[in-house]
C-alpha cells in the first residue's frame, strides 16, 4: 500500500508540474462555453443571420438544447465524444511521456512492483479525466443557469448529473486500452491516431446495429437514456465497457512487464 | 571473492541482427569492471539485459545472485544504474527528480536526497528545473539517481559523458572512493579509454556483439605492444646488424626501424652500442608503448591500432 501511495505521489507530482493538465482544463472550459455560445446565437436570430456557417450549428442547438434535459443530454454527448479525445490525450500523455522523455528505463529496474507503477498511472489518468469532467460540469450548470433553460427541476439536474458522471466513467474505462497503444507506439501518435479511427468506427457500429457490443459506442448510446425517445444500452454493454477497461489495464501491465524495453 | 555479475552464453538477436552473442563474463565483488566497445558493439544491450529490460534470446544472467528476468523486483533495491544518456522529468526540479527516484526505492530515507545533492555538488541547481540543466549537470543528476539508495552494484553506461575535465576527475575519485570505502562493485562502459585505464581493475572488450577478451589491468600491461623505434642515417647497415643479432624488426614509413622484441625495449642501450659498433649509429631512439586505446583498436582490428 505504501508503494501505491508513493507511486501516486510521483505520478501526481509529474502531472501537476506539467503544462498539459492546464491545457486540458482549458479544453474542458471550451466545451461548455462552445455550447453556451451556440445557445446564445440560437436565441438571437438577428445575430444568427449574420454568422453564416455557425448559424446551422446554432439552429441545431435550438432544436436539441431547448430545455435542461436536452441540454444535459447534449453535454453528456460532449463528454462521450470530445471528452473521449481529451481522456485519450491524458492517458497517452501519462504513459507515452515516459517513452518520449526517455525516463522509462528509470522506472523499470526498481524494487517497486511494476503493477503498482501501472495502477498509479491509471489512477492518475482517471483522476485527471474526472477533474476535466468536474470543471466542465460546473460550467455546464452555470451556463444552463445563465440561459435560464426551462424544466430545470432538482430531479432533472440530478438525472442529468448522473448521466454525465456515468458517461464520464464509461468513457474513462474505454480509454484505458489507449495506454497500451501509447506503450506499443512509444508516444502519443499511435493512440491519438487510433482515437480518431475509433470514433469513426463507433459511428459505423451504431449505424450497423452493433453499437451495444462496440465498447467505444456504448457511452454515446448511453447519453440518449434521459431523452423521452431514448433507449439505454443493455446490461451486456456495461460489461463490455468494464471488460474493455480491464483489458486495457492488463494488456498495458503485460506489455510493460514482458516487452523488450530498449529506450 | 563473491561474483556479483555472472552471465552464461548471454545473447540477443533482433531478427537476423546479432546484437550480443555468447557473452560469458564474471564481475567480482568490489571491483571496477570496464566494458569497452565501439558504438553498436552490444554494450548497452548487455547492460539492459543485466537490468531485466531486454529478454535475452539465449543464455542467462545473474546479478547479486539473483537470476535476472523481465519485470522482476529483485535485486534492484541494491542496484543503481545509468543507461545511455541521463534522462529526467524536465518540468521537475533536480530535487523533485531525486525525490521521485527515492520513492522508487522505498527503503531510502528522505534525507538521502539532500545528502546526494551535496555529494554530487548539485546544491546550486537543487531548485532548478531539470530541463534547464547543462549536459554535465544532467549527467551528475543521472549519477545522483544511481547512487541515491546506496547500491551495492553500479551499472554505469558512459558515466563521465558530457562532463568537463574537472567533472571527469571528480567522477573517477567518487567511483574509487565507493569501491574502496564501501565495497561497491562498478560495471561501467566508457569511450574515454585513458579514464578506464586509470580506474578499472578488469576490462572486457566487446566487438560485434562478442566478448573478444577479458583481462586484468596487470595482464594489459603484459599484453601491450612495446617496441623500440630507431632512426639512423644508414638504414641498410642498421637493418643488417639488427637482423644478424636476431632481432625482430620492421621498417616503417619515414625510414624508421621498429624493433619489436621485448628485449630491445628493456635494453635499448645495448641496441645503441650494437649499432655504434657496427658503423650505423642511431640518431634517435624512441621507446613506444601502446596505450589502452591503441591496444583496443588493434584488438578489434581497426587501423588506429596498427601504429604505422
Amino acid at each position: 500500500m505504501n508503494n501505491l501511495w508513493n507511486m501516486l505521489w510521483v505520478e501526481l507530482r509529474k502531472t501537476l508540474r506539467s503544462k498539459v493538465p492546464q491545457l486540458t482544463i482549458l479544453g474542458s472550459l471550451f466545451l461548455p462555453f462552445g455550447i453556451g455560445f451556440l445557445l446564445f446565437i440560437a436565441r438571437n436570430p438577428e445575430i444568427s443571420r449574420k454568422m453564416g456557417l455557425i448559424t446551422a450549428k446554432a439552429d441545431l442547438m435550438r432544436v436539441t438544447a431547448t430545455d435542461w434535459p436536452s441540454y444535459l443530454t447534449l453535454s453528456a454527448q460532449m463528454v462521450a465524444m470530445a471528452g473521449f479525445f481529451f481522456f485519450c490525450l491524458i492517458t497517452s500523455w501519462v504513459f507515452g511521456r515516459e517513452f518520449i522523455d526517455g525516463t522509462l528505463k528509470d522506472i523499470l529496474a526498481v524494487p517497486v512492483p511494476r503493477v503498482t507503477i501501472i495502477l498509479a498511472k491509471f489512477a492518475v489518468s482517471a483522476i485527471w479525466s474526472s477533474m476535466f469532467t468536474l470543471v466542465m460540469y460546473v460550467f455546464i450548470l452555470i451556463i444552463g443557469g445563465i440561459f435560464n433553460l426551462p424544466q430545470g427541476s432538482l430531479r432533472v439536474i440530478w438525472q442529468g448529473s448522473v448521466l454525465i458522471v456515468v458517461t464520464a466513467i464509461m468513457t474513462i474505462l474505454v480509454v484505458f486500452p489507449f495506454a497500451l497503444l501509447a506503450s506499443i507506439g512509444r508516444g502519443y501518435l499511435l493512440p491519438m491516431g487510433a482515437a480518431i479511427i475509433t470514433l469513426i468506427l463507433a459511428n459505423v457500429a451504431v449505424i450497423a446495429g452493433w453499437g451495444d457490443y462496440f465498447p467505444w459506442a456504448v457511452p454515446g448510446m448511453y447519453t440518449q437514456a434521459m431523452l423521452p425517445s431514448g433507449d439505454s444500452p443493455g446490461v451486456a454493454s456495461y460489461w463490455v465497457v468494464i471488460l474493455t477497461g480491464l483489458a486495457g489495464i492488463i494488456g498495458t501491465y503485460y506489455w510493460w512487464k514482458y516487452a523488450d524495453q530498449s529506450r | 571473492m563473491n561474483t556479483v555479475i555472472e552471465t552464461e552464453n548471454l545473447g540477443k538477436r533482433y531478427g537476423d541482427v546479432v546484437a550480443v552473442e555468447n557473452l560469458s563474463l564474471r564481475v567480482a565483488e568490489g571491483e571496477i569492471y570496464a566494458f569497452l566497445g565501439l558504438n553498436g558493439a552490444g554494450k548497452t544491450t548487455t547492460i539492459r539485459m543485466l537490468l531485466g529490460m531486454i529478454k535475452p534470446t539465449t543464455g542467462t544472467a545473474h546479478v547479486l545472485n539473483t537470476r535476472v528476468s523481465l519485470g522482476s523486483q529483485k535485486p534492484w533495491a541494491s542496484v543503481g544504474y545509468l543507461v545511455e544518456a541521463p534522462h529526467c522529468y524536465p518540468e521537475l526540479t533536480v530535487e523533485e527528480n531525486l525525490e521521485v527516484a527515492r520513492r522508487l526505492h522505498p527503503a531510502t530515507p528522505p534525507g538521502a536526497v539532500g545528502d546526494i545533492i551535496e555529494q554530487l555538488r548539485l546544491s546550486p541547481y537543487a531548485h532548478r528545473r531539470a530541463g534547464n540543466l547543462s549536459q554535465g549537470n544532467l549527467q551528475r543528476l543521472g549519477v545522483a539517481k544511481a547512487l541515491l539508495h546506496n547500491p551495492k552494484l553500479l551499472l554505469l553506461d558512459e558515466p563521465a559523458n558530457g562532463m568537463d575535465p574537472a567533472g571527469i576527475v571528480e567522477m573517477r575519485e567518487l567511483l574509487l572512493k565507493l569501491t574502496r570505502e564501501q565495497g561497491v562493485t562498478v560495471f561501467m562502459s566508457s569511450h574515454i579509454l585513458a579514464e578506464v585505464a586509470r580506474l578499472a581493475q578488469r576490462i572486457g572488450i566487446i566487438h560485434n556483439g562478442r566478448l573478444l577478451q577479458e583481462l586484468d589491468i596487470d595482464e594489459l600491461e603484459c599484453n601491450r605492444r612495446r617496441r623500440l623505434l630507431i632512426r639512423t642515417r644508414d638504414i641498410q647497415t642498421a637493418q643488417s646488424i639488427l637482423l644478424e643479432a636476431g632481432h625482430d624488426i620492421e621498417v616503417l614509413q619515414n625510414r624508421i626501424i621498429a624493433v619489436k622484441n621485448g628485449y630491445s625495449f628493456e635494453h635499448s642501450d645495448d641496441i645503441a652500442s650494437l649499432l655504434v659498433q657496427g658503423g650505423a649509429p642511431p640518431t634517435e631512439l624512441i621507446l613506444e608503448e601502446e596505450d589502452l586505446e591503441q591496444y583496443f583498436l588493434r584488438l578489434i582490428g581497426v587501423n588506429g591500432g596498427q601504429n604505422e
